[in-house]
C-alpha cells in the first residue's frame, strides 16, 4: 500500500508539475503516510528462519543451497571435491566468525590476485576453493553449486561497503618473531595440544578435519602456506582456546603440518588426479 | 480390477511371449543400458537437476514402465520431457537447489497421477490423432533444440539468457576469440566427428563409441594441460546410492507452487505421453508384440507416479533407445527390466572413471542425438502433401520461437484440425442414368459435410435422383434435416427421390426420421 503511494505519487511526477492543483490534494496523503511508515530498512532473514521455509525465491533459495553446500559439502558439493573436507571447517561457522576467513567478502570482488594473473570474480574465487582446499576439479562457472555459494557469500555480505574490507577479514597476520618457523618444535606442541581431536597421525576424526594425507587440502590450498595457516591457527585453535598458543608456537605446528604428504598441487601434476581415482577405486 | 491388473502385468513370461529369446533380450538390455547413462546425465542437465538423477532415472522410471508395460519399448529420461520440467521449475527456486529438487519430484508426481488420470477416462486412444506430420515437427524442432543446446558445452560457453536460437549463434561469431574455448571445443569436435565416422559403420554404437574417442582425446588433453589451465568442464563425482529413497514434499505450503506448476504437469504429462503412445504404435505395426496401449499408459503413468519416491524425474517412452532395441531384436519388457539392473551395476563400477569425462564430449553426443532426431528424408515424404508440409512447419517454427509448450500444444491442435478437415470433406459424385442422377456420397455425413450434399441436391432438383449412402457409415441428426428441408422444396410430382443405405441397421433408423416422407428405399443388398 505505502509502496504503490509512493510509486503512484512519483510515476506521475512530470505531469504533477504541469497541473499542480489536480495532484495537490494527494501531497498530504504521501505525507501522511511517509511520516506513518518506518524507516525502509530491509532486514535480512537470518539463515536458521530460511532453513524451515518450504518457499523461496530464485535468490534465498540459492542462499539456502550455499549454507548447505558449506556446511555439508561432502552431501551437496560432492559432484565436485575430492576429499572429505567441508567449506566450514576453515570458514568457521558457516563462514561468519571474524579472523577465521569470514566469507562476507562479496563487496572485495572482482580484484586482481597473483595466485593465476588474471582479475578474479567471486565466482572465479569459489571455483579455486573446489580445486585447492577441496582437492576436487573445477567447476564450470555457471554450475548451480557456484551459484549458490556466490549468493551465500553476498547474502552474507549484506550491509559491507563495497570495496572496504570487512572487520575480520581473512586470518590475522602475525608479526615477525625473528625466528623461522621450527617443525620439531611443532610436532611436540601438535602432540600436546592438537592431537587429541586431530589424531597423532592428523587424520581427524568424523566431525574434525584431516590435516594432511591424501584426504586432506592439497598443496595448492592457501591452508598449504605456512604464514597463512599460523595465523589461522594462532586466531581459531584449539577450538574454543583460541589465541593462547604464541606467534612462534603457532608458526612451529603450521610447519610442521605443511611438512606432511598431501595431494600435489593440481597445476603441475595433471593426470595425478584421476591416477588417484582409479587407485582409490582398486585399493577399496 | 486389481487381480486382473496383477496377473497381467507380467507379460515377458514365457507363456505371454513365445518368441522369447532370452539371449538377444540380455544384449539388447546390454547396449540399453550404455546409451542411457550419457542421455540420463544430459537430459538431467536440461532438467537443471545435479546428473545423479539422471542414472536413477534411467534406472528407476525404466525398470517401472517395462515392469508394468507390455512392449519392448525403453523408457526413462526424455528430451522433452527434461526441457519441460527445467522450464516449468527454473521460476520457483535456483537451479540445483533442494528445493528446486523438492520441486520436481512434486512435478513428476503430479505428471503420474495426471497421466492415471488419462488411464482411467481411457484417453490413450486420443494420442492417436497426433498427426505424422506434426511427430515429424516435434522431433525436428527437439532435435534443433538439442543441437542448440549442446552447443553450450562444445564451446565453453556459459549459459547466457537467450531468448532465441539466432541470439545465442550471433553471440557465438561476433565475439567467437573470447567465447570459445579451444580446449572444449577441440573435445566436442573429436565426439561429433567420430560419431559421424561410426554412423556409416556401426549404428548401433554410435554413441559409445563418439564419448569413448571424445573420453580419450581429453585425456591426452589432460596429460599437457591442468584442468585449471583448460577450464574445461568435466563431469564429476556421482554421489550414486543404489537405493536413493526420496519422497515428494507434501503439505499445505507446496500446494501453492503445485497449483502454479499444474498447466506444465498437464503438457508434460500430455507429450510424455503422446510420445510413449507413437512408439507403442510404431511398435505395434512393425513387429507381432502383445501390445496393450491402454496398459502402456498405465506403466508409464504409474512409472512417473513412483519416481519421486526414488529421486527420478519424470520421464516416457524413447525413440532412439527403442529402435536400438528394436534392430536387436528385442520383443518384451524384460529388456527394460534388466537394462534398470545393468545401468545400476555399470554406474558403480565406472564411477571414478567417468568423473573426469569431459562435458563437451557429453555435449557432443547430444548433439549426436539431435541430428539423428531430424530425419531429412521423412522431411522430404512430407513436401509431397500441402496440409501436412504446413502443419509440419507451423509446428517446427512455433518450438523454434515461441517454445517448445506452445509448439506442443500448436501441434495439437493443427493435427486435430487437420484430421476434422479431411473428415468433413465428402466425395460427390453424380452419374446420369436411364432415368435418374445417382450420387455416390462417400465421407462422413454430419454437420461440417452437409453443406456440401445439399449443394449438389440443389442443383439436380428438377431430377430424378437416387442417393447412393451405400459406403456411408456416419449419419447424424443434422444430415437428416437438411435432406427433410430439401424434399420439401423438390419438384414431386414428376420426381422420385430414393435413398440407399449401407445396413439395415441405418436404414431403420433413416426411416424413423423420415416418416411421412416422400422417400423410396433401395434395399442395401440390392445394386
Amino acid at each position: 500500500m505505502v509502496d504503490w503511494l509512493i510509486r503512484f505519487h512519483f510515476d506521475n511526477y512530470p505531469r504533477l508539475l504541469k497541473h499542480p492543483k489536480n495532484h495537490i490534494f494527494r501531497i498530504p496523503l504521501l505525507l501522511l503516510v511517509l511520516c506513518s511508515a518506518s524507516p525502509v530498512q530491509s532486514e535480512q532473514l537470518p539463515i536458521e528462519s530460511l532453513l524451515q521455509r518450504s518457499y523461496l525465491d530464485d535468490y534465498y533459495s540459492n542462499v539456502v543451497y550455499g549454507y548447505r553446500i558449506v556446511t555439508e559439502t561432502e552431501k551437496y558439493g560432492a559432484r565436485y571435491t575430492g576429499n572429505n573436507l567441508r567449506c566450514t571447517n576453515c570458514h568457521l561457522d558457516a563462514g561468519r566468525k571474524q579472523n577465521a576467513l569470514p566469507l562476507n567478502v562479496a563487496g572485495m570482488y572482482p580484484k586482481w590476485r597473483s595466485k593465476n594473473g588474471r582479475r578474479n570474480g567471486i565466482g572465479l574465487r569459489i571455483r579455486e576453493c573446489f580445486v585447492y582446499s577441496l582437492n576436487g576439479i573445477m567447476p564450470p562457472e555457471d554450475a548451480p553449486e557456484v551459484m549458490a555459494v556466490a549468493a551465500y557469500i553476498s547474502y552474507l555480505s549484506h550491509g559491507e561497503i563495497i570495496g572496504k574490507a570487512p572487520a575480520g577479514r581473512g586470518v590475522p597476520t602475525l608479526p615477525d618473531t625473528g625466528y623461522d618457523p621450527n617443525p620439531a618444535s611443532g610436532k611436540a606442541i601438535y602432540d600436546q595440544m592438537c592431537a587429541a581431536c586431530h589424531g597423532a597421525d592428523g587424520q581427524g576424526i568424523p566431525g574434525i578435519p584431516p590435516l594432511w594425507g591424501m584426504d586432506a587440502y592439497n598443496e595448492g590450498a592457501g591452508m598449504a602456506r605456512v604464514h597463512r595457516a599460523a595465523g589461522f591457527i594462532w586466531a581459531n585453535m584449539p577450538l574454543g582456546q583460541e589465541r593462547t598458543l604464541s606467534h612462534q608456537q603457532a608458526l612451529d605446528v603450521a610447519a610442521y603440518i605443511n611438512m606432511q604428504i598431501r595431494p600435489g598441487d593440481p597445476r603441475e601434476y595433471k593426470l595425478l588426479k584421476l591416477f588417484e581415482t582409479v587407485s582409490w577405486f582398486f585399493d577399496r | 480390477m486389481a487381480l486382473n491388473l496383477l496377473t497381467d502385468i507380467t507379460p515377458w513370461r514365457p507363456s505371454h511371449s513365445p518368441g522369447l529369446s532370452i539371449r538377444s533380450e540380455l544384449f539388447a538390455a546390454l547396449i540399453g543400458a550404455i546409451l542411457v547413462i550419457p542421455q540420463g546425465i544430459t537430459f538431467a542437465y536440461l532438467a537443471g537437476l545435479p546428473p545423479e538423477y539422471g542414472i536413477y532415472t534411467a534406472i528407476f522410471v525404466t525398470l517401472f514402465a517395462s515392469l508394468f508395460g507390455t512392449s519392448s519399448m525403453l523408457g526413462g529420461p526424455n528430451t522433452a520431457v527434461a526441457i519441460l520440467i527445467g522450464v516449468a521449475v527454473a521460476p520457483f527456486a535456483g537451479r540445483g537447489s533442494p528445493l528446486y529438487i523438492e520441486y520436481v519430484l512434486l512435478l513428476s508426481f503430479m505428471v503420474g497421477l495426471i497421466q492415471l488420470t488419462i488411464w482411467l477416462l481411457r484417453g490413450g486412444r486420443f494420442f492417436m490423432y497426433l498427426s505424422p506430420a506434426a511427430i515429424t515437427g516435434i522431433t525436428t524442432g527437439v532435435g534443433f533444440i538439442l543441437i542448440l543446446s549442446s552447443l553450450d558445452g562444445i564451446f565453453g560457453l556459459s549459459s547466457s539468457d537467450t531468448h532465441f536460437f539466432y541470439h545465442k549463434l550471433y553471440f557465438l561469431f561476433d565475439d567467437a576469440e573470447s567465447l570459445i574455448n579451444p580446449f572444449s571445443f577441440t573435445i566436442g569436435a573429436t565426439t561429433v566427428i567420430a560419431g559421424m565416422i561410426a554412423r556409416h559403420y556401426k549404428t548401433r554404437y554410435v554413441i559409445l563409441i563418439a564419448i569413448t574417442a571424445g573420453y580419450l582425446y581429453g585425456l591426452v588433453l589432460m596429460a599437457y594441460y591442468s584442468q585449471v589451465e583448460m577450464e574445461l568442464e568435466l563431469l564429476g563425482h556421482l554421489p550414486i546410492n543404489p537405493l536413493p529413497v526420496s519422497h515428494p514434499p507434501m503439505g499445505t505450503d507446496y500446494l501453492i507452487t503445485g497449483l502454479a506448476m499444474l498447466p506444465d504437469a498437464l503438457i508434460i504429462a500430455l507429450i510424455g505421453l503422446a510420445q510413449s503412445m507413437v512408439i507403442v504404435k510404431q511398435l505395434r505395426n512393425d513387429t507381432d508384440q502383445p501390445i496393450q496401449p491402454d496398459k502402456e499408459v498405465f506403466a508409464q503413468g504409474i512409472a512417473n507416479l513412483l519416481a519421486p519416491f526414488f529421486s527420478s524425474f519424470a520421464g516416457s517412452g524413447s525413440f532412439n533407445r527403442t529402435q536400438v532395441n528394436q534392430s536387436l531384436h528385442a520383443e518384451t519388457p524384460l529388456t527394460g527390466i534388466v537394462s534398470a539392473g545393468i545401468v545400476l551395476v555399470l554406474i558403480l563400477l565406472l564411477g571414478p572413471v567417468l568423473t573426469y569425462l569431459p562435458m563437451p564430449a557429453i555435449s557432443g553426443t547430444l548433439m549426436l542425438v539431435g541430428i539423428g532426431m531430424i530425419k531429412t528424408d521423412e522431411i522430404k515424404r512430407l513436401f509431397n502433401w500441402r496440409g501436412e508440409l504446413a502443419v509440419f512447419a507451423t509446428t517446427l517454427f512455433c518450438i523454434l520461437f515461441l517454445g517448445l509448450q506452445t509448439g506442443l500444444v500448436v501441434a495439437l491442435v493443427l493435427s486435430v484440425l487437420l484430421f476434422v478437415i479431411s473428415a468433413s470433406s465428402l466425395e460427390l459424385i453424380a452419374e446420369r442414368e436411364s432415368v435418374s442422377v445417382r450420387i455416390r456420397v462417400e465421407g462422413h455425413l454430419f454437420y461440417a459435410s452437409i453443406d456440401q450434399l445439399s449443394q449438389i441436391l440443389k442443383e439436380h432438383r428438377h431430377e430424378s435422383v437416387v442417393l447412393d449412402l451405400s459406403v456411408v457409415t456416419y449419419l447424424d441428426l443434422s444430415a437428416t434435416e437438411a435432406i427433410t428441408k430439401e424434399l420439401a422444396n423438390r419438384d414431386q410430382e414428376s420426381t422420385f427421390f430414393a435413398v440407399k443405405l449401407s445396413s439395415k441397421r441405418l436404414q431403420n433408423q433413416f426411416e424413423i426420421k423420415m416418416a411421412g416422407q416422400p422417400v423410396q428405399f433401395i434395399q442395401h443388398n440390392q445394386v
